[in-house]
């Protein structure tokens, strides 16, 4: 009996120091106070900025490739003709399951950082935008051919390929910047279409040379004072 | 033999073979044309005017920033017309950025300047580049008669050529007689003068660009390397892809490119640069990771004077004094840096604080810190400046590769013209106008009276353009800058400059703010229309070659001090011919860094190298990379490991510098924090990249930065027109919301290239009192929409 | 291997866009007249993907209005024959 007592007593002792010992730490914590007064970095700033630093891990890879004649399939007449005008989302070539998640999950399976499939024998293209992941928002697969009624829709041109200012000058950036900021996401490695493949992917800061002239600022193209 | 012999054969024949059938095929395609269209042609021998003929490539630097890349510049037919970089560049190694692809771009511009303008009656005359010249040098003439030397002035530029600046030293201190001569880079680059030569006793960084090669963290303070200095950051991200623990940390006050490229972005608060970098000695010096050997043997201890003041009113003067301390008061001094104690002011947690402070005090970590704007733009510039110092001392990591602090340069040649020549009020080519022996030399290279020059400095840069809204200067002379879109309170000068009290003579390639104020506006040859001579951050020196003829009357700047010079009676001091003035010049220039410690290469070895970096051996034909190392400095007393031979005791000094606030601190009024800036496309204040229609269309306009938050409290959507109010001045700018960039809450950024959106007019003119450099990132204003 | 020659007829006023086009693609060389909106089109491809290649992206030029192969060479098959008279001989 005498022995119960003390261990209970033993027990309550320690909890008892336990908690003095947790309010003493929180105590000291109170005065020190290690509190941020700056926000830090958030990391979902500037999505126009980071982009062209994403999968710059890879870029030796990519570098390897170039050369290499892998994953030569793929080409600028596919890559539109998926598109109703540039810059528009490309609908599904591929089956697709009718499920009851939003995309993210599967979609991204494959195409957050490509590579070869061989249910299609074809080069997974990675998505500029992985952090939307509500894919089925904007993708769709095409379950029909032809149209509902006659439609004599016009595709406009696609922007010219290798602008380059002088000779040899690096071709300017003729497609906005938003949501396609990871340059190296479709012009470089085995699922970029071959017209628009870099010779250069491991040089990471794209943007160093080369410059967006997208005319969505609808400036006039010279300056004048 | 046979074999080979025959496989050669065959391989003729294969190429010969195919190309017969290519021009077969093109043959029978003709044939078939013809009968389809009758009376067509075609050229013989196609000569595609757009893509081929002879292009002539010459080597040169580019005419942009401090990194100093090497370009080929492609020519053709008398005319430039592509650019790529130099392979043999050890800087950039044929990587350029985008303004550096299409710098000869501006030239073709419409309103470039090509004949001399005078203004008579309110309105802008052409005449003749004689005429010009004899009015300008009569006016100066006159003014000095009647004023007094010091009533004129020359204000020259970090972007001059060598043989530019030396002329206009020679033509101000030598000839005239005034020390009325400063330059731009006083508003860039002289906080870190001050720093060296507070720490170091001699200007420029000890270390170089092969630094990157060999660094394991590099650490930059406050400034957007990935849009400021592009190249060397390529190599930094170049060398973290391809080699083991390298890392990238961003230390300042908006999240950038730079930011998003680094692997840690740590944000803090205007000026709390000061509070970061004595923690981080608190740090060091408190978990014992200081090399205590190096101190003792190499470092010496200062304290300056302390509220030194702003700069705010006219005629401020300030004049530091040393007083020396011991090792033990600095570590008293050092306790207020405690990192919990310092949070507040810095805005960094402490964590960060003890994180930076471990990579510097890690010795098995190679460390280099990296600054420009953000730490010389400073109402405390030169103290920031040492303190950085201070943190690669305690640890001894300093004059090694990859080890070392290193001052970036932010113009193309503001090492090589401004802080080498000393186009300062207060330097000469070698030394301050206020040595004897300093001048001495001078009067003896220059072959003028040794009293001619001053030994009193007069006016920098701010006080410069404050004497001509006084009236105290009556004629100034502007040559490659754009003062009224580059000064601080632009709102104050340029009614000064219009005043009828000075006479304003600009030399420029294009019209600008300054040049809309001229009395005379003189055609300047662009870059490559002229040889020359550039300096870079790391100490190298460039030569370039004329490429192409400067269009009507434009001549290069030096060429115009000298007919100017000559018209004034200075003839005998300025024998130099047209043709090769500028070797003529620099082979004059050379003999005043003559020795170990500086001496400049020969003109035939810049000639055929892609720059070489003082100081040059000429025995061995080597550059010095790192110095004060004996190792790789044969300047050094080699008794000893390090010699910072600058100071005369070799030791380098460790300065206490307190934290002091901001002169102008967001309050009620006006509750935001502005921060200028560039963007990568536009250099400086534009006259050269919105001339450029590629760097146009790609940043049309200037834009004031909002954090998201503070948008969303006042109702501010992206692109809409803000009013930005300061005590000074106001601009109106589009508001713009997570694209380029993100200041802190509560604060604001605008890049200053846009003279229609001039926000140096909202700007406040205060400066370190040191090296009277002017803070053009910190002061207060105010946000309404339009 | 094959080496080809076209007419190629650009579409109205795109005969210089063409050309600019043609000029960067790879495997042409283009011998524009100097008088007439037409020109002559010399491709040379190593093997049949830069062939397919080739032919896709000829098919997606927009400034064309119609190709006309006029010739087509293809050296493997020269060269076998080569090889065969010699082994004659």
């Amino acid at each position: 009996m005498k022995q119960g007592y003390v261990i209970i007593g033993f027990w309550i002792a320690l909890f008892i120091a336990a908690g003095f010992i947790i309010k003493a730490s929180l105590a000291e914590d109170q005065s020190l106070n290690y509190n941020k007064i700056v926000e830090q970095a958030s990391t979902n700033s500037l999505p126009i900025e980071e982009g062209v630093y994403k999968l710059s891990y890879s870029a030796k890879e990519y570098l390897e490739l170039v050369n290499s004649g892998v994953g030569f399939s793929k080409n600028l007449t596919s890559y539109y003709n998926r598109r109703a005008f540039p810059g528009a989302p490309p609908t599904i070539p591929h089956l697709s399951e009718e499920s009851l998640s939003i995309g993210g999950k599967e979609c991204l399976q494959c195409h957050q950082n490509g590579g070869f499939v061989d249910v299609y024998k074809a080069y997974a293209p990675i998505a500029p935008h992985p952090e939307y992941i509500n894919c089925k928002q904007c993708h769709v697969p095409l379950k029909s051919e032809g149209n509902f009624k006659a439609n004599s829709w016009k595709k406009m041109e696609a922007p010219e390929a290798n602008q380059q200012a002088l000779i040899g000058s690096p071709p300017i950036i003729p497609h906005s910047l938003e949501m396609r900021s990871n340059c190296l996401s479709c012009h470089a490695g085995p699922s970029a279409p071959i017209e628009i493949r870099v010779t250069h992917p491991n040089r990471i800061n794209c943007r160093q040379c080369h410059a967006l002239n997208d005319n969505s600022q609808n400036t006039n193209k010279i300056w004048t004072r | 033999m046979r074999k080979c012999q025959e496989k050669k054969k065959k391989q003729q024949i294969m190429i010969n073979r195919r190309d017969f059938i290519k021009k077969s095929a093109a043959a029978s395609a003709m044939a078939a044309a013809i009968t389809m269209i009758p009376g067509i042609l075609f050229a013989s021998d196609q000569e595609n005017s757009t893509l081929t003929g002879d292009i002539n490539w010459t080597k040169g630097p580019c005419r942009f920033c401090g990194v100093g890349c090497g370009i080929l510049v492609g020519t053709q037919n008398g005319k430039a017309v592509a650019v790529k970089g130099d392979p043999n560049s050890a800087v950039n190694k044929g990587l350029l950025c985008v303004k550096g692809y299409h710098q000869i771009m501006c030239t073709s511009s419409a309103d470039r300047l090509t004949k001399p303008l005078v203004k008579k009656n309110g309105k802008y005359v052409e005449t003749s580049m004689e005429e010009a010249l004899d009015l300008v040098a009569s006016k100066m003439k006159e003014t000095i008669d009647k004023h007094g030397k010091d009533s004129v002035a020359m204000y020259t530029s970090g972007q001059s050529t060598i043989p530019e600046g030396y002329v206009a030293s020679k033509f101000m201190k030598g000839a005239i007689g005034t020390n009325n001569l400063d330059c731009n880079a006083r508003l860039c680059m002289a906080s870190a003068v001050a720093g060296f030569l507070t720490t170091f006793g001699a200007d420029e960084p000890m270390g170089c660009y092969e630094d990157i090669e060999h660094a394991n963290v590099f650490v930059l303070w406050g400034n957007n390397m990935a849009e400021m200095h592009p190249v060397l950051f390529s190599r930094m991200l170049d060398n973290r892809l391809n080699r083991k623990n390298v890392r990238i940390i961003d230390l300042a006050t908006r999240t950038t490119r730079t930011s998003k490229a680094a692997d840690k972005s740590i944000l803090f608060k205007p000026q709390g640069d000061l509070a970061i970098a004595n923690s981080i000695c608190y740090e060091l010096i408190n978990n014992g990771w200081v090399d205590n050997s190096f101190v003792e043997k190499h470092v010496a201890f200062n304290k300056g004077k302390t509220n030194i003041g702003y700069g705010l009113e006219d005629n401020f003067k300030f004049n530091d004094e040393a007083t020396p301390i011991n090792y033990e008061e600095y570590k008293t001094f050092l306790a207020d840096y405690r990192p919990d104690k310092i949070e507040e002011i810095s805005g960094v947690s402490a964590k960060d604080i003890k994180y930076l402070a471990s990579i510097y005090g890690d010795p098995n970590l190679k460390v280099v810190s990296y600054w420009c704007m953000g730490m010389n733009q400073h109402t405390r510039g030169t103290w920031v400046n040492n303190l950085v110092y201070n943190i690669h001392l305690l640890t001894g990591k300093i004059s090694q590769p990859g080890n070392g602090p290193f001052s970036l340069t932010g113009q193309p040649s503001a090492c090589g013209t401004a802080r080498e020549v000393g186009t300062f009020t207060h330097k000469l080519p070698k030394g301050v106008v206020t040595n004897k022996k300093h001048r001495e030399l001078a009067a003896k290279i220059w072959k003028v009276p040794y009293d001619r020059i001053p030994d009193k400095p007069t006016y920098h840069a701010t006080e410069m353009f404050r004497a001509v809204d006084r009236g105290d200067i009556k004629f100034i002379w502007t040559q490659v800058t754009n003062p009224l879109v580059s000064l601080p309170k632009t709102s104050r000068f340029r009614p000064a400059m219009e005043k009828e009290s000075c006479f304003v003579v600009v030399s420029d390639v294009f019209p600008t703010p300054t040049s809309d104020v001229a009395d005379v506006i003189l055609p300047a040859a662009w870059h490559v229309e002229k040889s020359g001579m550039y300096g870079n951050s790391e100490r190298r020196t460039q030569y370039w070659d004329q490429m192409v003829e400067a269009p009507g009357e434009a001549l290069p700047d030096a060429w115009i001090t000298i007919e100017i010079a000559r018209r004034m009676g200075f003839g005998d001091l300025f024998p130099y011919s047209k043709e090769n003035h500028h070797e003529e010049i620099y082979n004059e220039y050379r003999q005043f860094h003559v020795g170990k410690k500086h001496n400049m290469a020969p003109l035939d070895i810049l000639k055929k190298e892609s720059g070489t970096i003082w100081p040059y051996i000429e025995e061995t034909g080597k550059s010095t990379l790192w110095r004060f190392n004996s190792k790789y400095d044969p300047a050094c007393d080699q008794a000893k490991d390090f010699d910072f031979y600058g100071n005369p005791d070799g030791k380098a000094v460790i300065w206490q510098r307190p934290y002091e606030p901001a002169p102008e601190m967001p309050d009620s009024e006006y509750p935001f924090w502005l921060n200028t800036g560039r963007v990568i496309e536009h250099w400086h204040t534009g006259s050269m990249t919105r001339r450029i229609p590629v760097l146009h269309q790609a940043v049309p306009n200037a834009y004031v930065e909002l954090h998201p938050t503070d948008a969303k409290r006042l109702g501010i959507s992206n692109k809409e027109k803000l009013k930005i109010i300061s005590r000074r001045g106001t601009t109106i700018l589009p508001a713009s919301i997570n694209e380029r960039g993100m200041p802190t809450i509560g604060q604001v950024f605008v890049p200053f290239f846009d003279e229609s959106m001039l926000i140096n007019d909202v700007t406040l003119d205060s400066f370190c009192p040191i090296s009277k450099e002017p803070d053009y990132k910190k002061c207060a204003v105010r946000i309404e929409k339009v | 291997m094959p080496i080809k020659s076209y007419v190629a007829f650009p579409q109205k006023g795109k005969k210089n866009q063409l050309i600019k086009v043609l000029e960067r693609s790879n495997y042409c060389e283009v011998v524009p007249s100097s008088n007439k909106e037409v020109l002559i089109l010399v491709t040379d491809t190593q093997n049949d993907r830069q062939e397919n290649e080739l032919l896709l992206a000829l098919e997606n030029i927009e400034e064309i209005e119609h190709l006309n192969l006029v010739s087509g060479f293809n050296e493997e098959v020269s060269r076998e024959k080569e090889k065969a008279t010699n082994n004659d001989k």
